[in-house]
């Protein structure tokens, strides 16, 4: 079974005019340990896709299971808990607390968890070193470049031991070599922990990297393909 | 780590966060002042009327303060002054022997209450001695020495060593006169004391009456908040008189009292609530500008009632902060003029007016700052409670999208 399960998903906003439906009909299955790419130019539903598969927002139709959990089925409360235990976010703005330290960051969601100070402690400290920024650990976010703040980000959503990552256009902000730098730390990390990754972009070089590639266009599936060019390579 | 995100948070605006503390500390700090300034001002009454003539306790026979009859004297007044002058907790009682008469000089006569004292005691009791203006309080070898008041001393026309002449009723009813010589003039804070009553030494009055008569007995304990207990244990231990306090004796005193405490509970509550609007306006403006991050930290699994208790413990630190130093500056400013005084010269007619002396030393019960602490609390939590609820109404599909 596949780690996430979408089922002729529809979200349609009903505005005074007309109805816009961002995502209409999609059916997609995501297998642990991919590293997938939702394209599409802007307006094509991306962004609602992956806040849905998020549980930031909820469908207007069909079903999102996620390791055998159907999200429809969960309170407002319980999908709280379920993000925090299972999903990482990576947001394109970073979105880090300014007033904490690199390290009170990546710790900040375990404590939420509940884990242990020594487990934070290591942990932290461990995923701190994965996206090597050991050495920046003390820092606050106004101290870090806007690519050291990612890799933060990267940490964070580590951090919780989650089944996958979200990471809603992670190299917007980010100059060509930080991009670059931040995607193969992913990869990475990827393979190292076996993280599932699933980014919604529009940035070249996020698709050349991307494994499989699912193209929206008008909130629907245009194509969704095994991306040629980067698994021969691999 | 909660508390901690919620310290660092107030002062990410450290401008916005030390104008909102300064008008919290400044706030209370009036607050406590004027409250100081009335409970120095109720105690100053209080003092001054204990001091002058009421004492802590008086002891009377049954009805006498209704009826002011000579013949409701104090049966065994000495053995009960013996008693009383026993309790460890008494500082000093003295025998008075009251009269209502007139006082004559050449001129004029007027209406007074004669109080026949032992100069020796009463000066343990009360403090008239030391509102002397003119001569000395019973030191003279004259024959029937009376120290009066000095506004009684001009109604009569009558200087130091004036003759007075002093008409008074015995048990019979039989007017009796007796011819003193002014020995002192006083001058209290209380026109109507000071033109209404005059002191002589009640061996000259039990001459003229033929019998020793106590009409009443002023007590002094040593701690004035004892004096309810003092009172309940003479009442167990005396038969056949009526023990009270000042506060029965004088309940317009007792009333001030207790309604300036109230008044400063108001006064402060007045100020806290005011401060209310600008603590939740900081807070509103601190939630507004963090909608990214609170929507950030939802998003991430954060509960909402986390968030709502984020901004609450924020508020809270924000109010505290400003509340134990508005506290600390009262109380540092109400301890300076607890010692050295409050000099109110300026306003002298008014404050006598009212019974109160010139000099205020204000203060305020220590409870009174934790009842405050509870306060500041309690309005700082429901300042909290419309900022935190629009933290915990965000969509954080929306919120992490919105433009920094």
């Amino acid at each position: 079974m596949a780690l996430i399960e979408i089922n002729s998903l529809h979200k349609t906003y009903n505005t005074t005019a007309v109805p816009v439906h961002a995502v209409n009909n999609v059916t997609l299955h995501i297998e642990k340990e991919e590293f997938t790419a939702v394209v599409g130019p802007s307006g094509s539903g991306k962004t609602t896709l992956l806040n849905m598969i998020g549980g930031l927002d909820q469908p207007s139709e069909g079903e999102i299971i996620i390791d055998n959990t159907n999200l429809n089925k969960l309170s407002t409360s319980a999908k709280v808990d379920f993000r925090l235990h299972n999903i990482g976010f990576i947001f394109q703005a970073y979105n880090l607390i300014p007033v904490f330290t690199a390290r009170e960051n990546v710790e900040f969601i375990m404590l939420l968890q509940k884990r242990p100070k020594k487990e934070r402690e290591e942990r932290s400290n461990e995923l701190l070193k994965a996206v090597g920024l050991q050495d920046r650990m003390h820092n606050r976010p106004s101290q870090l470049s806007g690519g050291q703040q990612q890799r933060v980000a990267v940490a964070r959503a580590l951090a919780s031991r989650p089944n996958f990552v979200l990471a809603d256009e992670p190299t917007a902000n980010l100059d060509s070599v930080s991009a670059e730098s931040l995607l193969d730390l992913m990869e990475q990390l990827n393979r190292t922990y076996q993280t599932t990754f699933i980014f919604s972009t529009h940035d070249d070089r996020v698709i050349k990297r991307a494994r499989r590639v699912v193209t929206l266009r008008d909130g629907k599936i245009d194509y969704d393909k095994q991306n040629v060019q980067t698994v021969s390579g691999e | 780590m909660l508390t901690a995100l919620a310290w660092k948070n107030i002062w990410r605006n450290k401008k916005r966060s030390a104008i909102i503390l300064i008008a919290i500390i400044f706030g209370l700090w009036g607050g406590l002042l004027s409250g100081g300034v009335m409970m120095g001002m109720s105690e100053s009454m209080i003092q001054t009327a204990v001091n002058r003539y009421l004492a802590h306790i008086q002891i009377h026979a049954p009805d006498f303060r209704k009826q002011q009859d000579i013949g409701l004297y104090i049966d065994n007044a000495e053995e009960i002054l013996t008693k009383i002058r026993a309790h460890d907790s008494i500082e000093s009682a003295s025998g008075r022997c009251r009269l209502n008469g007139m006082a004559a000089s050449p001129t004029s006569t007027f209406g007074v209450r004669i109080l026949g004292i032992d100069p020796h005691d009463e000066k343990k009791v009360t403090r008239i001695q030391d509102k002397m203006v003119r001569g000395q309080y019973f030191n003279s070898d004259r024959r029937n020495p009376i120290i009066i008041g000095q506004k009684l001393a001009d109604r009569l026309n009558l200087k130091m060593h004036s003759k007075i002449v002093l008409s008074f009723s015995d048990l019979q009813g039989n007017i009796h006169y007796l011819a003193c010589r002014i020995v002192g003039l006083f001058n209290t804070a209380s026109s109507r004391f000071d033109e209404g009553t005059v002191y002589v030494h009640s061996a000259d009055l039990f001459r003229s009456l033929g019998q020793p008569l106590i009409h009443e007995i002023a007590v002094r304990v040593k701690k004035e908040d004892q004096v309810s207990l003092i009172r309940d244990k003479l009442n167990l231990q005396l038969t056949g008189v009526s023990v009270q306090t000042w506060k029965t004796l004088a309940p317009e005193l007792a009333f001030i009292s207790d309604m300036m405490l109230q008044f400063t509970y108001l006064f402060v509550a007045i100020i806290l609530f005011a401060l209310l609007f600008g603590i939740t306006n900081t807070m509103l403006m601190a939630v507004m500008e963090r909608i990214h991050e609170l929507g950030m930290l939802i998003s991430i699994g954060m509960k909402r009632f986390k968030v709502f208790l984020m901004i609450l413990i924020e508020t809270v630190f924000l109010s505290i902060s400003g509340g134990l130093g508005g506290m600390a500056l009262g109380w540092i400013t109400l301890t300076y003029f607890t010692i050295n005084g409050l000099d109110l010269t300026i306003i002298a007619t008014s404050l006598e007016s009212f019974g109160s002396s010139t000099m205020l030393y204000p203060f305020l019960p220590l409870h009174m700052y934790l009842i405050l602490t509870i306060m500041v609390l309690l309005a700082s939590t429901m300042a909290a409670l419309y900022p935190a609820w629009k933290a915990v109404k965000i969509e954080p599909a929306e919120a992490v999208r919105t433009e920094m």
